[in-house]
């Protein structure tokens, strides 16, 4: 597969301790389109092994709006069944800049590990150092070896060391959309995480056509609803909490967007330096990037101020626990009773949706009128629009605000960029397989 | 075809042993020339740029030299190329053992290729070390006794020269004039880049092959328009110096520099021109080597390619921050350390395709030994910057080892390329 792809699938048995590649074969391509049609395909080929998939869409990393996305499929340890998790940030996209499209951990390590994955290259190292540190630690750790400031981490903290079934797999420093207990998949493998960074390039099949394109959606999108709205907290006002923008905003200090993402889905908040700075601040740890939507109403539901809400969503993180779970679990409503429920959290939280896709991402359209009449429509719709953001990388929020970002040009664009003859029944054939 | 294909297409005909000659007339019989390049102390990233040339043109007899490989005898080359870098540095590493050896090459037919650096090194001087070197009478009109004002980058602006200054009007792109003379035929006019490199009096002892004739909108103004005017236009930029049976050649432009393929060809040609046939060509890298093959062959690129990885990183990394390095008498960014990585990495590729390897005996692990210890000592530049440390001791040892990790390789990879051919 030349193009729009780096062409590798890497193969990481645990128990062994060995790593193999397969080049990703073009006609597996045209059968699974990418994302999760294909990291489905490599669980159910390694199944036996239990296998964890890390993958990326077929648009990942491009010029296509919003190709931010990247996919973790794996056996969830709570429910049993097979369920994706969105990678979003910087880190989809530096997944495929390393130099793989997509990677399968399988089988148990008898010691802990992780993946340094760079420019092609994948190495087991040992992760006895950060075995039992933090996800924050774990990933300065890891910077700080590798002498990188923008290394990319996919890490579990002391949550999925531990087993407990709420561990999430975190994205740098920060939450994901893990709700699956991915985490604990990843600690019952003896695996602390990967480490990504790569400096790779995408081929374009028709790059001059490519661009043009995608700039030309990029325009088409400009007089969507969504804009002049920023974070987590219009996200919020959206779905009808309206007040969250208000009572978080003394402690903003800016927005962030994923990778070429049109909507920052994530604010940043200051808690131990001044929120108006506009200069680097000299504080280690300033504040926390929320990027789970409903861990923030949770905590607010619990009575929690902004402050202590996003502290609590600090904790979480660097626990490496899905704060959704957590103010949905936890015992007590004060900052100190979150943090002390870690270890003793027990019960099922509500799972919005079919238990396939995340709902980390709201199952509801945002901003954007899909001409949905509600109701079973409106799941239905989700559940596809998941899929089809999993399978080309579009990041899964910003699938559900943007009409403009349709399953007729994804196909079209993944054309351009191939050169193979992906079409509309390929593609209903990969997401009724997903969504069952 | 291309400018490089053609003259590919002509070394691969030479190799094959087929006679050919430069001009119609026959008077001028191509050889394919075996080529050493100055690799050692003192010089900067640029004697990569002569390694891209080559490879281009399809000159892969190419031999990395250090100080202590020219002091012991350039017998095995018919070529010479000196790059840019610090020219007192060079001047001292090769001392009179390294001057008595090239002095002897060119007497006996051989051709040095100089620029920058390289052509400052054989003009005459009272200056210690280079006072060894005194073959070429050419005169600079970059010379000062006063400092001219710099208009920018004055780190870049100014060498001390005794009482003196050699300063450097202009960088980057310059327009040229040739003199007709050959072998500088093929273009009346052309661009290269200049980074230091002399501008030249007309000597009465040597050729004037092309002028210094204008500047373009790429031209950077380092001192006034008017004095950049007056101390390059219409003064020498390439001469040909002839001594003995062989030449010295002073550019003071990059010639070889990859993005000026009308200057490659110029450059390409005067090694065409002025190469005796002095002896049978046989590929010198083919001898004395072991052969790699299968798995040991992949492992070894995987290796090289592991660790050049984790170096690359770090230096990208290095470049955002604000920090650079002086380093005998030249200022080295952090940008100079990815340019040997990348020479490296973007030949890689090619060598990963390979069943087998050709490499001198214990090279292979000396080779992965110094990409491991580049990655180490990035890495330790990259903490002590964090912390606000000095890091002039360690960026010296990283060029160093750049340069020690960088002619291997490329050794290595020539070798390939002559078993190809």
């Amino acid at each position: 597969m030349d193009y729009l792809s780096a062409d590798k699938i890497l193969i990481v048995d645990l128990a062994a301790s060995e790593t193999t590649e397969d080049e990703l074969d073009e006609d597996l391509v045209s059968e699974k389109i990418g994302g999760a049609g294909m990291t489905k395909h490599l669980y159910e080929q390694h199944e036996d092994e239990d296998p964890i998939v890390i993958g990326t869409g077929l648009l990942t990393g491009t010029l296509y709006p919003a190709t931010a996305a990247g996919v973790i499929t794996a056996k969830s340890p709570v429910s049993g069944t097979l369920c994706h998790c969105p990678i979003t940030l910087k880190l989809g996209v530096e997944i495929k800049y390393s130099g793989f499209d997509y990677i399968v951990l399988k089988g148990v390590s008898d010691k802990p590990i992780y993946l340094w994955v760079h420019d092609g290259v994948a190495d087991i190292q040992d992760a006895a150092d950060v075995w039992g540190k933090d996800v924050w630690e774990t990933t300065d750790a890891w910077r700080k070896i590798v002498g990188d400031d923008l290394l990319q981490t996919l890490v579990i903290g002391k949550s999925g060391e531990s087993g407990s079934d709420y561990a999430q797999v975190c994205f740098n420093h920060w939450s994901s959309g893990d709700r699956w207990g991915f985490g604990k998949a990843f600690g019952g493998k003896n695996i602390k995480g990967a480490a990504f960074r790569g400096m790779g390039l995408l081929e374009a099949a028709k790059p001059e056509e490519f661009v043009e394109r995608s700039l030309e959606i990029l325009k088409a999108i400009k007089p969507n609803d969504f804009m002049g709205k920023r974070g987590v907290g219009d996200i919020c006002a959206a779905l009808g909490h309206e007040d969250v923008t208000d009572w978080l905003a003394p402690i903003v200090h800016r927005h962030s967007a994923c990778y070429n993402t049109p909507y920052p889905t994530n604010t940043f908040a200051y808690l131990d330096d001044d929120p108006k700075l506009v200069t680097e601040t000299k504080v280690k740890e300033p504040g926390i990037l929320i990027t789970d939507i409903f861990g923030l109403i949770g905590f607010k539901n619990l009575g929690l101020s902004a402050a202590d809400s996003c502290r609590a969503l600090k904790a979480c993180a660097k626990y490496g626990i899905d704060p959704t779970a957590v103010a949905e679990l936890s015992p007590g409503k004060s900052l100190e009773d979150v943090e002390n429920a870690f270890a003793r959290l027990s019960g099922s939280p509500p799972i919005a949706g079919k238990g396939v896709f995340s709902p980390w991402c709201p199952t509801k359209p945002l901003f954007g009128d899909f001409g949905l009449s509600g109701g079973d429509e409106t799941a239905n719709w989700w559940e596809r629009h998941q899929a089809l953001a999993s399978i080309f990388g579009i990041h899964p929020i910003f699938a559900v605000m943007c009409p403009q970002l349709t399953e007729e040009n994804m196909l079209e664009l993944a054309n351009i960029g191939t050169d193979l003859e992906l079409d509309k029944d390929t593609l209903d054939e990969v997401i009724d397989g997903l969504c069952g | 075809m291309n400018l490089y294909q053609h003259y590919t297409a002509i070394n691969a005909r030479l190799a094959r042993g087929e006679t050919l000659h430069f001009d119609a007339e026959k008077t001028r019989k191509l050889c394919y020339p075996r080529i050493g390049v100055y690799a050692g102390t003192g010089t900067s990233h640029s004697w990569l740029w002569f390694a891209e040339l080559f490879e281009r043109i399809g000159f892969h007899d190419i031999a990395f030299l250090n100080e202590r490989a020219i002091q012991e005898g350039l017998n095995g080359s018919d070529v010479l190329a000196v790059s840019g870098g610090d020219t007192f540095a060079v001047a001292e590493a090769l001392g009179a053992k390294g001057s008595e050896q090239i002095r002897t090459f060119v007497e006996k037919g051989g051709l040095y290729i100089g620029a920058c650096a390289g052509a400052y090194l054989p003009m005459n001087s009272s200056k210690e070390h280079l006072n060894l070197f005194n073959f070429a009478d050419v005169k600079i009109t970059n010379l000062s006794k006063t400092l001219p004002k710099a208009e920018r980058m004055a780190h870049k602006c100014y060498t001390a020269y005794g009482c003196d200054f050699i300063f450097h009007p202009v960088r980057e792109e310059v327009r040229l004039r040739t003199t007709g003379i050959q072998p500088f035929t093929a273009h009346s006019s052309l661009l290269a880049p200049m980074y230091g490199g002399p501008s030249m009096a007309i000597p009465e002892n040597a050729e004037v092959l092309a002028c210094y004739d204008g500047f373009t909108e790429k031209t950077a103004f380092l001192v006034s328009h008017a004095l950049a005017q007056e101390t390059l236009l219409g003064k020498a930029a390439v001469v040909r110096v002839k001594r003995g049976n062989g030449c010295f050649y002073l550019f003071g432009p990059h010639f070889e520099h990859p993005r000026f393929p009308e200057a490659n060809k110029l450059m390409a040609d005067a090694i065409y021109w002025d190469i005796r046939d002095r002896r049978e060509t046989q590929p010198a890298s083919a001898q004395d080597e072991d052969t790699l093959r299968g798995p040991d062959a992949k492992k070894l690129i995987r290796d090289i390619k592991r660790e050049l990885s984790n170096s690359r990183i770090v230096a990208t990394g290095l470049e955002i921050m604000p920090i650079h390095w002086l380093i005998g008498a030249k200022i080295y960014e952090p940008e100079k350390i990815r340019v040997f990585l990348e020479a490296a990495w973007s030949r890689l590729i090619r060598l990963e395709k390979r069943d087998q390897i050709n490499i001198r005996p214990g090279v292979a692990a000396h080779l992965v030994e110094y990409a491991k210890e580049i990655t180490v000592a990035l890495r330790e530049i990259k903490n002590l910057t964090d912390r606000e440390h000095d890091t002039v001791k360690s960026a010296t040892e990283i060029f160093n080892l750049l340069n020690q990790f960088s002619t291997t390789f490329l050794e290595m990879y020539f070798g390939c390329l002559m078993l190809d051919a």
